[in-house]
């Protein structure tokens, strides 16, 4: 056999090989792929970890159970879960959502930075009797089971591989002075008012520290800023990272504008973006820190 | 072209396809991202109807209750919760996670979405 017949014999195999890997290749991505059952929450499409998100907050704020959304939060592989949280919930608020619905958020982001459940927990469930009709009278009998050790840890190794930490001795131990939302009605006085000039920050910057009598920061208070031209709502607490009373706010240059804290009706008008000055002495619109806090 | 020859092609393609097969679905199979819920797996489809449980349990919202659950696929809510109950009960959830499931499959099994009976 010549040499030439062997290279050709070794090019034809090969060619074979290749078509095969190829037809292989097609059959096992495209035509008949693996079939996924069994999945984790991790790979969820977005808008479907939104919604377990959501579920997450309502279950937390039925049994105040730190440790445990935490776990079931990293379910979804966010690598900030609180941010997460957070920026949901102003997607949420874009889109005109209720703040009934997103104030589940913006409480779970909350206690999950401050590493307790700010609202006394009761630990208990409602039982609730056979109702003949869903809408009314619902509720025929009620017992309060008080729950004496920590909940038993889900049945699956995603609860195992999750560390306990000692938030549940906490979450068992009802805190009633720990809660950060004001009483009704009461009033928020503007104890602060500075003027923020730092080169290279966002320009106009209308930053809100919001704070109860103790100096807490206070999460969900809505605030309404209002100029000649429109009106803008939003709430402390959706940027946790920077603080649960904190709210922000981007002023345009020579506008007037007017704030009003809706929960105890403080108003502060007459607002506007400060000129700065930089090193170079240019103008540049600065910030401006509101700090309010009930007296 | 002989009829070795032949074989030879057929036995290479044969082995080119089988290499195929092995890698695309053992070796680099091919890696799902944005799946629906309805495929969770069982425990996770647990602990997602338990949520939902605990959350009726504080909101009593039927008709909440049963938009989240209706993200599991294309069976009843009480389906769900009812299946969720039994791998509850078989799989040593708390008594107070089964007493929310029960509530919440009350809830289901006596449901009845609005204006369904308004003309």
């Amino acid at each position: 056999m010549s040499r030439l017949t062997l290279r050709s014999a070794a090019l034809q195999l090969t060619l074979a090989l290749l078509i095969g890997l190829g037809l292989g290749l097609v059959y096992s991505w495209f035509l008949s792929p693996v079939t996924y059952v069994d999945a984790n929450p991790a790979i969820l499409r977005a808008d479907f970890k939104d919604q377990y998100r959501i579920v997450i907050a309502a279950a937390y704020a039925s049994t105040h159970d730190l440790a445990r959304t935490r776990a079931r939060l990293e379910l979804l592989g966010d690598i900030d879960p609180v941010g997460e949280l957070s920026a949901q919930a102003q997607r949420m608020l874009g889109a005109g959502e209720s703040f009934e619905k997103v104030r589940l958020l913006a409480q779970l982001a909350t206690d999950l930075n401050q590493g307790f459940a700010s609202i006394p927990t009761p630990t208990s469930f409602t039982v609730l009797d056979t109702p003949q009709s869903p809408a009314t009278d619902l509720i025929t009998e009620t017992q309060t089971i008080t729950i004496e050790e920590p909940p038993t840890p889900f049945p699956t190794i995603v609860f195992e591989q999750t560390p306990i930490t000692p938030v549940v001795a906490e979450i068992n131990t009802p805190r009633p002075t720990v809660t950060p939302n004001p009483a009704p009605g009461a009033p928020f006085a503007l104890v602060g008012q500075d003027a923020v000039c730092v080169p290279g920050s966002q320009p106009g910057l209308l930053q809100f520290t919001l704070m109860d009598s103790r100096r807490r920061e206070m999460a969900g208070i809505e605030i309404i800023v209002t100029w000649n031209q429109g009106e803008d709502r939003f709430y402390t607490g959706f940027k946790p990272e920077l603080g649960n009373g904190y709210a922000d706010f981007v002023m345009q240059a020579d506008t007037v504008y007017s704030i009003r804290i809706v929960e105890g009706g403080a108003f502060v008008p007459n607002i506007s973006a400060p000129a700065c000055a930089d090193p170079n002495g240019v103008n540049y619109p600065g910030g401006l820190l509101l700090t309010f806090q009930q007296p | 072209m002989t009829s070795s020859n032949i074989i030879k092609l057929v036995i290479t393609t044969s082995i080119g396809i089988a290499l195929g097969l092995v890698y695309g679905w053992v070796i680099d199979p091919i890696e799902y991202t944005d799946v629906p819920p309805n495929i969770l797996r069982e425990d996770y489809r647990a602990d997602y109807v338990l949520m939902v449980a605990e959350a009726y349990q504080s909101d009593a919202d039927a008709e909440i209750a049963v938009r989240r659950l209706a993200i599991l696929g294309s069976e009843s809510p009480a389906l769900i919760t009812a299946s969720t109950l039994e791998y509850a009960n078989s799989n040593g959830f708390t008594q107070n996670e089964i007493t929310a499931l029960q509530n919440l499959l009350t809830a289901m099994q006596t449901y009845q979405p609005q204006g369904i009976n308004n003309p």
